[in-house]
């Protein structure tokens, strides 16, 4: 028998023509049988055609995710913004060019998008543009945006005599100077 | 900023919690015209820590993000984890995570009704509350062996079993504290300094808790309906009855009242775990980890806790990253304090039962 996921099908219908690459999208269930969805949009511009869409559906954000893909066939950075709507969760995920990541803010559309994407802005040092107060959230300003992920953890660096962990982290960071 | 006013610094310590966040206050004569917040103070990386740790060790470290919520957090974070790897939890651990979430619930309600109180210069009814809060305590120390963290969950179910004498135990204490949240619920609703202080103060419009997107009991003292454990049905909750408390008053007090008569919902829904409790084992052992996302999301005391990971195949997680409530519900003090005399700032900041650490991770 096909299990049937619970979804707002007007919502997907809408949402699929900014998905259009293979395996962009996906349907899941938890083990208590409530609703994900997911959508890999085809362009980091797309997540302001698709906020208004969720907007329209009294969708509410929970939280933005940004993080490094590490294991693609490029280095890059992605972020997920979760959005629930009546308990169902859909999550749009965007990829951000490697030398220039740059996002529209959501913020006029969803204003607790506001600190998630000055946060994104100062730790992952991706631009959110038209960001309606793009001040520092933790950082003091006058430090470099995405100053903490340059920072080489304690336990490498005290192993870095004795391990690969180190070493390799360098010869990666020369690699991507190049 | 016209020459009547001027803006005041508060903070970064002792402002309702001995926590560090540093407020920017416009203000006019005593009178509150805006208000922005500096946070950072408590940065500690522990998202990057969590990548450095193991799936199994982040239970841990979970565990202490947050003190009146870790166990919120352990269980949010176990339950992602299963979401990713597909992980089925044993029936009677469902019970046994929603036992220890609402034991946590109770003795974190008390501890901020207690607090409110205490701001508000009520000194010998915040001692009688944090008394009241001490069977709570007494429990998780009886049970669990810690008063603040339990370390109940882990992935695939929890560590350890409560027995029936315990559970017995559990009941007897819940028919010990009832009467006295009564007691609470009445001070509460009746109290002349409670209500003077209280009713009316930061007003919280419902539209504007819907635009910023707050949780817990500072959307439900907005007349918000909106509770993750009855909208994401989770562990036990879809077989427990409760109802979701909401209060139309948008203020201090509905956001107090909410609070308070959730007290008894939690009591309700322990009673019902204590007696409607299958038998059986209470942890699944973990299988191979995928390459897999997955979201999870709780309702902690002070509101809704989410969590999204990133596995990679190893035992590490690839990302793991967390939203907590009072990271939503921060921007509303900007509305709640508009208006507001600089002397109210303390109960409106206290009213969102706010967490620095947690915020700031």
């Amino acid at each position: 028998m096909q299990e049937i996921i619970k979804g707002h099908a007007p919502l997907i219908d809408a949402l699929t023509p900014l998905c259009t690459g293979e395996k962009a999208i996906k349907h899941t269930t938890d083990l208590y049988g409530n609703g994900y969805h997911w959508f890999r949009l085809d362009q980091s511009s797309k997540i302001k055609d698709a906020a208004r869409i969720l907007k329209g559906y009294q969708a509410r954000l929970i939280m933005i995710s940004a993080y490094s893909v590490t294991d693609g066939p490029e280095e890059c950075k992605e972020l997920c913004y979760h959005f629930d709507v009546e308990g169902i969760i859909y999550n749009l995920t965007v990829t951000q060019n490697r030398e220039w990541p740059i996002v529209p803010s959501i913020t006029p559309e969803f204003a607790n998008a506001d600190w998630h994407e000055r946060e994104i802005m100062e730790l992952y040092n991706i631009k959110v543009t038209d960001h309606p107060n793009p001040k520092r959230l933790f950082l003091d300003e006058k430090l470099d945006a995405g100053l903490l992920a340059s920072a080489v953890p304690l336990s490498v660096m005290m192993n870095g005599a004795s391990s690969k962990d180190l070493w390799e982290r360098i010869l990666s960071e020369k690699e991507q100077q190049r | 900023m016209s020459i009547s006013t001027y803006t005041m610094p508060l903070g970064p310590v002792h402002v309702a919690l001995e926590e560090p966040v540093y407020f920017h206050l416009t203000v006019e004569g005593e009178n509150i015209k805006n208000v922005e917040l500096t946070s950072g103070h408590v940065h500690r990386g522990m998202e990057r820590m969590a990548m450095q740790r193991t799936l199994v060790k982040n239970v841990t470290l979970t565990e202490r993000v947050c003190s009146l919520c870790s166990n919120s957090h352990s269980f949010t974070y176990s339950m992602v984890v299963e979401n990713a790897l597909n992980l089925e939890i044993p029936e009677r651990a469902k019970y046994l995570r929603v036992l220890a979430e609402e034991i946590k619930r109770i003795a974190s309600h008390l501890f901020n009704l207690a607090i409110q109180v205490h701001i508000a210069g009520f000194k010998s009814f915040f001692m009688h509350v944090m008394e009241v809060r001490e069977i709570m305590q007494d429990i998780k120390e009886t049970v669990y062996g810690n008063r603040m963290n339990l370390a109940a969950n882990c992935i695939g179910g929890v560590k350890c079993d409560v027995t029936d004498e315990l559970l017995e135990y559990i009941l007897k204490q819940m028919d010990v504290i009832e009467p006295q949240l009564e007691e609470i619920k009445d001070i509460f609703t009746n109290n002349h300094i409670i209500l003077t202080r209280t009713n009316g103060l930061g007003i919280l419009p419902p539209e504007d808790a819907l635009a910023l997107g707050v949780c817990g009991p500072t959307a439900r003292g907005s007349g918000i309906v909106r509770d993750v454990r009855r909208d994401t049905p989770y562990a036990a909750y879809p077989d427990l009855e409760f109802d979701v408390i909401t209060e139309p008053g948008c203020c201090v007090h509905s956001r107090a009242m909410v609070r308070v008569r959730e007290l008894f919902e939690s009591v309700k829904l322990i009673r019902q775990c204590c007696n409607k409790m299958p038998k059986g084992p209470v942890f699944n052992h973990m299988g191979k980890i995928p390459y897999n996302e997955a979201f999870a999301h709780t309702e902690a005391p002070r509101g809704e806790v989410a969590y999204y990971i990133r596995t990679n195949g190893t035992d590490k997680p690839a990302r793991l990253k967390w939203r907590v409530p009072s990271y939503m519900n921060w921007k509303a003090l900007g509305v709640m304090m508009r208006g507001c005399q600089i002397a109210e700032v303390a109960l409106v900041l206290n009213s969102v039962d706010p967490c620095v650490s947690c915020t700031e991770r």
